[in-house]
């Protein structure tokens, strides 16, 4: 089967960015259901998959899109699935079981300014904990990445697949409708310069092989096998004991949601992802992730031109939320503005958690429809530095 | 559903053959009809030589799921409430090669998975779907069902169903199902041949059968415990395609109809066409 990439320099938007960085990663099955503005990956992977052997699928709707996608990775083959907003919530349900059974997927949410259908094709970040903790019953850790231009959201979709192979779980890319519709440079670079995860194969046979490690919760690069590999594995949505088995006692819950938990959180040195600009010296610090980190970095760039000494922070990674990261940054300045495009207030909660007191946190917020400008921010970094 | 009972020593041989003897005793009920769909299913299985390393179960949320889940000794997939044909178009695109036998129920497949449903017929998904069909929710304890006959007395219908049941095969039909079919539980030969006759036939294979639900169907709608009477009940209710062609409208005249609905052999689907799709636009 062909590797699919297409090394060379392209003028694309994210969305074609996010499907050439699925192919490139190994993905061979995507199923989706149109919402704006995601589709156009939906649309480059229509196009693009059969070239090399692969499956794309519109569903019926986003609850089959996710529960295929699922089953299409138990069945042997990388898969992504796509959405925003509504379509979001929708996936919630098949996430659980995606996460549950540990299958390696990638989802992709392309925010839009919400709640419900709120404006369909302008911006919105508003999928934050949504993310995080939407899908029901709790006792789970949760990988996502964030992209904030074309390039990266190449660049990341990669990274989700692989770490979603590592840690036997589905792995979000949150990017937003600036991140999606920016028509920006892309560089692909020769197949032999991306890292690329194969799925890990056992090396022990089936009697001996636990599907689910829940005596070693914090194991990571567990083999998964496929259907048809003789490993006769259980896939289910019921709490399951090693072999996959549904169980009621409380023992094998307690183990299975610690597994679930454990193997993100007692991993986080491998997921630290964040971009600094300016820190070394600031003590004053602006904070935004996805494609709103764009305006804050211009505004950075100009409260510097005026002496002033103002970092950036992004979290590249926001679940599991950099908090080691956020809070040496809280200790080393007197202030944090965190600017995100909902009212709420969700990064900068998070970030005021992990900053635990040890610098003052402020929320520029905004409802969405256009990303925050440059100035507004400039005006508040202004108000607040002093 | 009950968990009673100790494992009996003796095994059948087509469970030492087929199932996993340490999820033996399974979870029905005295008299519960799915053990008879299991078994015909296992004859099916055998008479056509499949083995555990071809073949996948994949069950929804249900009775029938929750009782067969991990019984099989090849791979098992047990999909959320409903999405048991989406869970069979990600595993069967995956795999075309492999053999899909999914157990659904009247709810899996009728409510909540209504709509999975229908588009898996409509793309004609080359698997074979049993629908357990028991007139009632019974994992949850005795709620109204798409499936229940109007009037039908069940724990959220204390007054009596208001509302039609779904005819399952007619909506199988209109959206482009291969092959299907409905028995009874008791029919037990034409269902083996029925399922046997699913599994070969390429598209969707859906065979819906009637059983009896003693615990549940025959406590609220029938006020009996016995799985005879509700045997009876179904046997009374239903009545076969052939019988139907010499009976009088009036005999029958709200009855259920039994045999094979549509084979449509020739009629291709997704799994096909997608292959030979790739073949044409695959690049090197």
């Amino acid at each position: 089967m062909s590797s699919g990439v297409k090394p060379g320099r392209y003028f694309v938007q994210g969305d074609e960015a996010i499907a050439e960085g699925a192919i490139a990663a190994g993905c061979r099955f995507f199923a989706g259901y149109p919402i704006t503005p995601s589709s156009e990956t939906s649309e480059a992977m229509a196009r693009r998959l059969p070239e090399v052997g692969g499956i794309c699928l519109q569903m019926e709707d986003e609850l089959a899109s996710i529960h295929s996608v699922c089953a299409a990775s138990v069945g042997g083959l990388k898969a992504m699935t796509i959405s925003s907003g509504p379509g979001i919530s929708l996936k919630l349900e098949g996430l659980g079981w995606g996460i549950k059974n540990e299958i390696p997927v990638v989802v992709v949410d392309v925010q839009r300014a919400g709640p419900s259908n709120g404006v369909a094709t302008r911006v919105g970040q508003g999928d934050f904990y949504t993310i995080r903790y939407g899908s029901a019953g709790g006792n789970y850790g949760l990988i996502a990445l964030s992209p904030k231009s074309t390039q990266e959201a190449f660049d990341l979709t990669i990274e989700c697949f692989n770490l979603s192979e590592i840690f036997r779980c589905p792995v979000f890319l949150l990017a937003d409708e600036t991140v999606g519709h920016t028509r920006e440079l892309l560089v692909i670079p020769e197949e032999s310069e991306l890292n690329v995860v194969k799925r890990i194969k056992p090396t022990i046979p089936p009697e001996q092989f636990d599907m689910y490690p829940l005596d070693n919760p914090e194991v990571i690069y567990y083999p998964f096998p496929n259907i048809g590999e003789g490993y006769g594995i259980c896939v289910s949505p019921y709490t399951h004991n090693s072999k996959g088995y549904a169980s009621t006692a409380q023992e094998t819950q307690e183990k299975m949601a610690r597994r679930l938990v454990l193997k993100v959180t007692e991993n986080l040195d491998k997921l630290v992802r964040v971009e600094r600009r300016y820190m070394e010296d600031a003590d004053f610090a602006v904070v935004a992730y996805g494609g709103n980190a764009r305006p804050a970095i211009a505004a950075v760039d100009m409260v510097r031109e005026k002496g002033m000494k103002v970092g950036f922070f992004r979290p590249i990674i926001v679940w599991p939320f950099p908090d080691g990261e956020i809070l040496n940054v809280a200790e080393k300045v007197r202030r944090i503005l965190v600017c995100e495009l909902n009212i709420d207030g969700q990064l900068s909660r998070e970030v005021a958690r992990a900053a635990r007191g040890k610098s003052e946190v402020y929320h520029l917020g905004s409802g969405g429809v256009e990303p925050h400008l440059p100035l507004q921010i400039f005006n508040e970094i202004m108000r607040l530095y002093q | 559903m009950s968990t009673s009972g100790e494992t009996s020593k003796v095994l059948h041989p087509l469970v030492s053959k087929y199932l996993r003897k340490e999820r033996m005793p399974h979870m029905a009920c005295p008299g519960c009809g799915i053990g008879q769909v299991v078994h015909a299913t296992l004859l099916a299985i055998d008479e056509l030589g499949m083995t555990p390393k071809d073949t996948v179960w994949v069950q929804g949320v249900g009775c029938n799921s929750r009782i067969t889940y991990s019984t099989w000794v090849g791979d098992n997939v047990d999909a959320h409430h409903g999405r048991i044909f989406a869970v069979a178009t990600g595993l069967k695109m995956a795999r075309p090669d492999m053999n899909f036998i999914l157990f659904t129920g009247d709810g899996d497949c009728g409510a909540i998975g209504g709509n999975h449903f229908i588009h898996a017929c409509r793309r004609n998904l080359d698997v074979t779907a049993i629908l357990f069909n028991n007139g009632i929710y019974g994992m949850t304890g005795g709620q109204v069902a798409p499936t229940s006959p109007f009037g039908t007395v069940t724990t959220t219908t204390p007054y009596g169903n208001l509302e039609d049941p779904f005819d399952m095969c007619q909506l199988a039909i209109a959206a482009g199902a291969s092959y299907v079919a409905r028995w009874r539980s008791t029919d037990f030969k034409p269902l083996i041949n029925s399922i046997k006759k699913g599994i070969h036939t390429k598209g969707l294979a859906f065979i819906e059968v009637l059983l009896q639900c003693p615990t549940n169907f025959g406590r609220y709608a029938l006020k009996t415990s016995r799985a005879q009477d509700v045997l009876k009940w179904i046997k009374d209710h239903t009545v076969t395609q052939r019988e139907a062609k010499k009976l009088p409208p009036e005999d029958i005249e709200g009855k259920v109809l039994l045999g094979e609905f549509v084979y449509r052999p020739d009629r291709t689907g997704i799994v096909e066409r997608y292959q030979a799709f790739l073949k044409k636009h695959m690049k090197e």
